[in-house]
C-alpha cells in the first residue's frame, strides 16, 4: 500500500525518529514485522490501528521497554542500542504511557525525582528542596499544592499531565503517548491536544497512538496505519488523506465489494427472550465506565452484536451477565427468571455460557490438564448421582469426545492446556460452553487473534447454534464480523447503548456511533 | 505426562544437590560423610526398632504434609501447620486431663473431634480473613503459629502443668494410659489403620471427586474458575477448614501415641518440615506418603545417630533449610521465556 | 519502672536492626522470612570470629560479610533461579538456625550455649539507681541503633536511591521505565538488608549477652518482620514497633517475676501477633479500597520473580 510520496518536510531534515524493519514476536503472536518508519522533527504525528495491530508494542520498541528481535531504532540520526530505556531517555525520547507508569503511593514530587533522567542536586534531599526543584513544573498542573499529593489521589487528567511534564523535564525532543486520550473526557482532550500543539510550537516531535479518527483530525499532522503488526499506510500528511481511505487501511480491505453487508433472514419460530437486561447500571471501574441504564434482550434463534470501541463498557456489561460483577441497578433474567443478585453457578445451571474475553487467562487453566478444562461446567451444580466419586477415566473419556467433536487437536488429554494453539484453545472452549443446557451464549471477542480457518470455525459455529435455536450475544470490535453475524446491532459508547442497528448495516453510520459522533 | 516427569527429575535433583551441600558441610567439620551415611540407614531401616520409628516420626510429618498439599493443591499458602498441631494437641489434653474417669473409647474419640475442630478453627481464621478480605495468608497463618506455641507454652507451664515434673521445660501432667492409642513406640494397628484411612480418603476426595477436580482448577486459576461458576471462597473456606483439620489430629496422635503428654515446644519443625515433604512429594497424596516416610526416616536416624558418629540433631533442620531453600527452584527448561507485559492484552 | 526501660533497650535494639533489615527486603518488594536465620547467623558468626581473633570488630565484620554473602545467595535462589520467596526464605531461616547450631558442636564442641567474653563496649556503667539505670550498661551498638534507624530513614525516604527502591517494590513498571534494573535494585536491598540483620544478630550475642546459644533469637526475626508491617514498611514506623514489642517483652520478663498469677507470661508475649494478624486484615481493607483506583496498576504489576 503506496502511498504519494509526502510532500511536507523537506528530504534534507534528519528524521527525529527512524526505525528499521523493527520485529517482534510473542511466541507466535507476530506483533510487529518489519516496520520502517520515518518521523520528521517539529510535528504531531498520529498512530492508529485496531486492537493488536502493534501500536503499543511500537512505541515500547521506540522507549526502549521492548527489545525488537530485529531492526533498528535512529533517534535524530543516532542508532540506539535496543531495549535500554536510559539510552531512549538519553537520547531525549520520553514515553506517556497508556495506563501511566508512575507508583501509586509516591507523591508527585518524588514520582518526578524518580523518573528524572538528568536529576540536579544531590542524591540525597530534603523535601523543602524536592518541592522548590520542581516548582515550575508545578505550575503547569495548576499549583504548588499539587506537589505532595499522592499519585493516587490525583484526578485522571492531572495524572496525565504528570506524565507529560515528567516527559518534558527531561529535555524530551521526543514524546511518545500511548492512546492518552482512552481515559479523558472530552474537555480534558481538548485541552490535552492544545498542550500537544504547545509542544510542537516550541519543536518536539509528538507520536500520539489514537484510536478515534475524530481525534486523529484534530489534532495529528500526519498519520501512520498498523495493522496485523505491519505498517499499512504512512506517514502521510493529514491534509492529503481521505477519512475514507484511512478507514480503509486501518480495518483492511471490506470482505465485499459492497460495503453493506447482510445477514439472510432466520426462521422466525416462537420467540422467546433468554436473556434480558431492564436499566442495568454497575460500578465503574479503573478501565471502563460503569454500565448506565443497559436495556438488551436476546431471543430464541438470534445473534445480538454489540459493537464498540474497547474500553467503553463491553466487559462490565459481560461481567454482569455472568454475575462477576454487582449491578447497581435495574434487573438481569435469563430464560424468564430473576437473576439479579444470582451466584455465577445458578446462572450457568439456567443455561448460559460463556466465551470470555481473555481466552488465556479467563477461558481457560493454562496449567491444568485439557481434560480438566473441558470438564470445569461438570463441576458445578448437583452431583446427579448418590456416591461422591467419579470416575477419571470417564471424565476424560467425555472429554476427548467433546474435543474430538470440535476438532481440537491435541496429543494427550493430559497434556495442560498451555501447548494448545490459540484456535485449538477457542475451540477447546467451545466445546465446553456449546454443550447440551446452552440457553444463551455470551461470546466476547470469539476470534481475537486467531487465523483465518480459526476464525471461519468460530463464526460458523456461532451460526449453527443460532439456527438450532440458541441465543448469541456477541462482543466484538471487528466490525465485519458483527455485519456479518448479527440479526441485529447494538453500539456501546461509554457505557451505554448509544445506537441500534438492523441489518442491512450502514458501516458509516455504526463507524459514527462507535466513535460517540452520534452524542 | 512428561510435564510430571520432568517434575519429578528436577525435584529428585534439587534433593540430591541439598543432599550433598549438607554432606559437605559435614565433611568440612570432620565428620566421615560414609559414617553418616550408614549410621542413617541403621537408624533409619535396619537397626532394631529403627523402622517402627521412621513410622512413628512420618505419621505427623504425613497428616500436617497432607493438610499442605490441599491447601497448596486450591492455591492457598497455608503454613500453619504448627499451631494447628498444637492446638489440636492442646485440646486433646484439655478434653483427656479433664474427663479423667470417662470410658476410654469415647474420651478417645471425644478429643480427637476437639482436635480436629480446634485444628480447623486454628485454620479458618486466616482462611476467612483470606476469601472474606483478601488478607495474606502467608502472613496470618504464620503468626497464628507462634500464638498456638504460646497457648502450648500456657498451658503446659500453667493449668496443665505437673506439679511433681522437673527438668527446665514445662510438660503436662500425663494423660491416663487407658487413653493410649499405642505405646511409647508410636506405632499401633489403630494408628496404621486410622492413617491409612486417612491417605486413602485424601487421595479420594483430590483425585476423584468433583469437589477435588474444583481445588485443581481454584488454585491453577481462580479467574477461570469464577468465570466457570465455581463458588472460589467456598472452596478456599472448605480447604483451609481441611488443612487445620488433618494437622489438628497429628496433634491428637501425638499425644494419644507416643506422648501421652505435652512439652513445651514439642516437635518445633514438624510444621516447616511438613511444608518441605509436601512440596517434595511434588503436591501430591502418594508423593507425600513417600517423602513423608523419607523425612521420618531421617527424624528417627537423627535420633539413633549420636550413637554412632556423634552428629548432633541441628544437622536435620540444616538439611530440612536446604532442601527448602532449593526445592522450589526452576530450571532453565521449564521456565519459559519471561512473558511479555501481556502484549496487547491491556491495549485499552 | 526503670528497670523496665532498661530491659526494653536492651531487648528492642537488636528487633529495631533486624525491622530495619526487614524495611530494606519489603520496600524492596521481598516478602523475606528468611530474617530469622540471617540473624542468628550474624549471632553466631560474631562470637566465634571474635573467640578466634579476640576482636569484636572482626567478629562483627565477618558476621556482616557472611550474612551478606547469605543474602546474595538468597537473591540468587529467588531471583535468577526463579524459586518460590517464601518457601525459599523459610528455608534460608532453617539453614541459619540449623547451621549455627550444628557449627557450635563442630567448631566449640559443645552443645547448647557457648560464653564469651569479646563483647561489645558499654559506654555508660556503673549505675545502679535512679533513671540512669536505664542508659547504663546498654552495649554501644544500642547507642548507635537510633543513628542507624535515622540513616535507613534518610536512604529510604530522603534519597533518589530510596525512591527507586521503592517503585521497584510497588510497581517495577515504573522502575523500567525510568531505566531502573528491578533485578540489580533487589540484590543491592537484600545486601543491605543481610549486613543489619548482622548486626541484629551481634547485639543480641555479644551487646545484650555475653554468650551464644542454640535457636537464641527464638523468633525475634518473624517479630521483627511482624515489625515491618505494623511499621507500615516506615523505618521509623518500624523502628517504633520494634520498641514496642521490646517494651511488651520487657513486660512480659517482669510479669513473670512479679505478677504471674494476674497476666500470664505468654499472654503478653502473644501482643505481637495478634496485633500483626489485625495489622495485616486492616491493612488488607485498606489497601482493597484503594486497589479499586489501583486496578490498573494490579494488572501491568509485572511477576519479575
Amino acid at each position: 500500500m503506496t502511498v504519494p510520496s509526502p510532500s511536507g518536510p523537506a528530504p534534507a531534515v534528519t528524521p527525529a525518529v527512524r526505525c528499521r524493519s523493527l520485529g517482534v514476536s510473542f511466541g507466535a503472536v507476530r506483533a510487529l514485522h518489519h516496520v520502517s518508519l520515518d518521523l520528521a522533527p517539529g510535528r504531531i504525528h498520529a498512530l492508529v490501528g485496531q486492537n493488536g495491530a502493534g501500536k503499543t508494542t511500537l512505541a515500547k520498541v521506540l522507549a526502549g521497554l521492548q527489545a525488537p528481535d530485529s531492526g533498528e531504532v535512529h533517534i535524530a540520526g543516532c542508532k540506539l542500542p535496543s531495549g535500554d530505556v536510559r539510552a531512549a531517555r538519553g537520547a531525549g525520547l520520553a514515553m506517556v504511557h497508556q495506563h501511566f507508569s508512575l507508583p501509586p503511593s509516591f507523591t508527585v514530587v518524588e514520582a518526578l525525582e524518580l523518573t528524572a533522567f538528568r536529576p540536579g542536586g544531590r542524591s540525597v534531599f530534603r523535601r523543602a528542596e524536592l518541592r522548590r526543584r520542581w516548582q515550575s513544573a508545578a505550575a503547569e498542573m495548576g499549583g504548588e499544592a499539587v506537589l505532595s499529593t499522592r499519585i493516587r489521589d490525583l484526578p485522571v487528567e492531572t495524572r496525565q499531565s504528570l506524565e507529560i511534564v515528567r516527559a518534558l523535564a527531561t529535555d524530551a525532543r521526543v514524546v511518545i503517548l500511548d492512546e492518552p486520550t482512552a481515559l479523558l473526557t472530552p474537555a480534558a482532550i481538548d485541552t490535552l491536544f492544545e498542550r500537544l500543539r504547545r509542544l510542537r510550537d516550541d519543536g518536539v516531535t509528538v507520536l500520539v497512538v489514537l484510536h478515534k479518527l475524530r481525534e486523529v483530525a484534530a489534532v495529528a499532522d500526519t498519520v501512520s496505519v498498523l495493522r496485523d503488526g505491519e505498517l499499512v499506510l504512512g506517514p502521510s500528511e493529514m491534509s492529503e488523506l481521505s477519512q475514507g481511505r484511512l478507514s480503509d487501511a486501518i480495518v483492511g480491505p471490506a470482505s465485499g465489494a459492497d460495503r453493506t453487508v447482510g445477514v439472510e433472514a432466520t426462521v422466525d419460530g416462537e420467540r422467546q427472550t433468554l436473556l434480558e437486561l431492564v436499566g442495568v447500571s454497575s460500578r465503574e471501574s479503573a478501565f471502563e465506565p460503569g454500565l448506565r441504564s443497559i436495556d438488551l434482550s436476546v431471543e430464541t434463534r438470534e445473534i445480538v452484536g454489540i459493537a464498540g470501541v474497547e474500553g467503553n463498557g463491553q466487559r462490565s456489561l459481560v461481567s454482569v451477565i455472568a454475575g462477576l460483577n454487582a449491578v447497581a441497578a435495574g434487573s438481569v433474567l435469563l430464560g424468564g427468571t430473576e437473576m439479579t443478585r444470582a451466584p455465577p453457578a445458578r446462572r450457568r445451571l439456567r443455561g448460559l455460557r460463556l466465551v470470555p474475553f481473555d481466552r488465556n487467562s479467563e477461558g481457560i487453566s493454562r496449567r491444568a490438564p485439557v481434560w480438566l478444562n473441558q470438564s470445569a461446567l461438570r463441576l458445578i451444580g448437583r452431583p446427579g448421582r448418590r456416591l461422591p466419586l467419579i470416575s477419571l477415566n470417564q471424565y476424560k473419556r467425555q472429554a476427548t469426545e467433546a474435543l474430538d467433536h470440535w476438532q481440537v487437536r491435541y496429543d494427550s488429554v493430559s497434556q495442560p492446556a498451555e501447548s494448545l494453539s490459540g484456535g485449538n484453545v477457542q475451540r477447546l472452549i467451545l466445546s465446553r460452553e456449546m454443550a447440551p443446557g446452552l440457553e444463551v451464549l455470551v461470546a466476547a471477542q470469539p476470534t481475537r487473534g486467531l487465523d483465518f480457518s480459526a476464525t471461519n470455525f468460530v463464526r460458523r459455529s456461532l451460526q449453527r447454534l443460532r439456527d438450532s435455536g440458541a441465543g448469541v450475544l456477541l462482543v466484538s470490535s471487528d466490525l465485519d464480523e458483527l455485519f456479518e453475524l448479527s440479526d441485529r446491532l447494538l453500539v456501546m459508547y461509554g457505557g451505554t447503548i448509544v445506537a441500534r442497528f438492523e441489518a442491512p448495516y450502514d458501516r458509516r453510520a455504526v463507524g459514527d456511533a462507535m466513535t460517540g459522533a452520534l452524542r | 505426562m512428561t510435564g510430571g516427569l520432568q517434575r519429578l527429575g528436577s525435584t529428585i535433583v534439587l534433593v540430591g544437590v541439598s543432599f550433598l551441600l549438607t554432606a559437605l558441610v559435614l565433611w568440612i567439620s570432620g565428620y566421615g560423610v560414609g559414617d553418616v551415611f550408614s549410621g542413617t540407614v541403621q537408624g533409619a531401616i535396619t537397626a532394631t526398632g529403627a523402622a517402627t520409628s521412621t513410622v512413628r516420626w512420618a505419621i505427623p510429618l504425613l497428616l500436617i504434609g497432607l493438610g499442605v498439599v490441599i491447601g497448596f493443591r486450591a492455591g492457598f499458602f497455608n503454613i500453619g501447620g504448627q499451631g494447628q498441631f498444637y492446638m489440636g494437641a492442646c485440646a486433646a489434653l484439655v478434653v483427656s486431663l479433664g474427663w479423667r474417669g470417662g470410658p476410654a473409647t469415647l474420651v478417645i474419640l471425644g478429643a480427637t473431634a476437639a482436635a480436629v475442630l480446634a485444628g480447623s478453627a486454628w485454620s479458618l481464621l486466616p482462611g476467612y480473613l483470606r476469601v472474606r478480605f483478601a488478607t495474606d495468608e502467608v502472613l496470618t497463618t504464620l503468626m497464628m503459629n507462634f500464638i498456638g506455641a504460646l497457648v502450648l507454652q500456657y498451658l503446659t507451664a500453667g493449668p496443665m502443668r505437673n506439679p511433681s515434673g522437673t527438668g527446665q521445660t514445662a510438660a503436662s501432667e500425663r494423660i491416663p494410659e487407658a487413653f493410649r492409642i499405642t505405646d511409647s513406640s508410636g506405632v499401633s494397628a489403630t494408628v496404621l489403620l486410622l492413617v491409612g484411612a486417612v491417605i486413602v480418603l485424601v487421595w479420594l476426595l483430590l483425585d476423584r471427586t468433583r469437589f477435588g477436580l474444583t481445588m485443581t482448577l481454584v488454585g491453577r486459576n481462580p479467574t477461570m474458575a469464577r468465570w466457570q461458576g465455581i463458588d472460589v471462597s467456598r472452596v478456599g473456606l472448605v480447604t483451609f477448614g481441611l488443612s487445620g483439620a488433618l494437622a489438628g489430629l497429628a496433634g491428637a496422635v501425638e499425644l494419644h501415641g507416643p506422648g501421652a503428654r505435652l512439652v513445651t515446644g514439642f516437635s518445633p519443625e514438624v510444621g516447616f518440615t511438613a511444608v518441605v515433604v509436601a512440596l517434595v512429594g511434588l503436591l501430591s497424596v502418594w508423593g507425600t506418603v513417600v517423602a513423608a516416610i523419607f523425612f521420618g526416616g531421617l527424624q528417627s536416624a537423627i535420633l539413633f545417630l549420636p550413637i554412632v558418629t556423634d552428629l548432633p540433631p541441628p544437622a536435620l533442620v540444616l538439611l530440612h533449610g536446604m532442601v527448602a531453600f532449593l526445592v522450589t527452584v526452576k530450571f532453565r527448561s521449564a521456565r519459559r521465556r519471561r512473558a511479555p507485559l501481556a502484549p496487547e492484552a491491556l491495549a485499552d | 519502672m526503670e528497670q523496665i526501660l532498661a530491659t526494653t533497650l536492651r531487648s528492642a535494639a537488636p528487633l529495631v536492626l533486624v525491622a530495619t533489615a526487614g524495611v530494606f527486603a519489603f520496600r524492596a518488594g521481598i516478602f523475606h522470612l528468611g530474617l530469622e536465620g540471617l540473624m542468628i547467623t550474624g549471632a553466631f558468626t560474631t562470637v566465634a570470629v571474635g573467640e578466634a581473633t579476640g576482636s569484636v570488630e572482626l567478629g562483627i565484620l565477618a558476621a556482616i560479610g557472611v550474612c551478606m554473602a547469605l543474602s546474595a545467595v538468597y537473591w540468587w535462589v529467588i531471583g535468577p533461579l526463579g524459586a518460590n520467596v517464601i518457601i525459599a526464605g523459610l528455608g534460608l531461616t532453617s539453614i541459619g538456625l540449623g547451621g549455627t547450631a550444628f557449627a557450635l558442636g563442630a567448631i566449640f564442641d559443645v552443645r547448647g550455649s557457648i560464653f564469651t567474653d569479646v563483647v561489645l563496649p558499654r559506654p555508660v556503667r556503673g549505675i545502679t539507681s535512679g533513671p540512669g539505670v536505664i542508659i547504663a550498661e546498654q552495649s554501644i551498638l544500642v547507642w548507635l541503633t537510633p543513628l542507624i534507624v535515622l540513616a535507613a530513614w534518610v536512604v529510604l525516604r530522603r534519597s533518589r536511591f530510596g525512591l527507586r527502591l521503592a517503585a521497584v517494590g510497588e510497581y517495577p513498571f515504573a522502575a523500567r521505565t525510568a531505566g531502573v534494573n528491578p533485578s540489580i535494585m533487589r540484590l543491592q536491598a537484600l545486601l543491605i538488608s543481610g549486613a543489619l540483620c548482622a548486626l541484629g544478630g551481634a547485639e543480641l550475642s555479644v551487646g545484650a549477652l555475653h554468650n551464644f546459644t542454640e535457636n537464641m533469637t527464638n523468633g525475634r526475626g518473624f517479630i521483627a518482620f511482624v515489625a515491618v508491617i505494623f511499621g507500615v514498611w516506615h523505618p521509623i514506623g518500624a523502628a517504633l514497633a520494634g520498641l514496642f514489642f521490646g517494651f511488651a517483652d520487657a513486660v512480659g520478663i517482669q510479669s513473670q517475676i512479679n505478677i504471674t498469677e494476674r497476666v500470664p507470661r505468654e499472654f503478653v508475649l502473644m501482643i505481637p501477633f495478634v496485633l500483626t494478624i489485625f495489622a495485616v486484615w486492616l491493612g488488607g481493607l485498606w489497601r482493597r479500597r484503594s486497589l479499586e483506583a489501583e486496578a490498573g496498576y494490579a494488572e501491568l504489576r509485572e511477576p519479575d520473580y
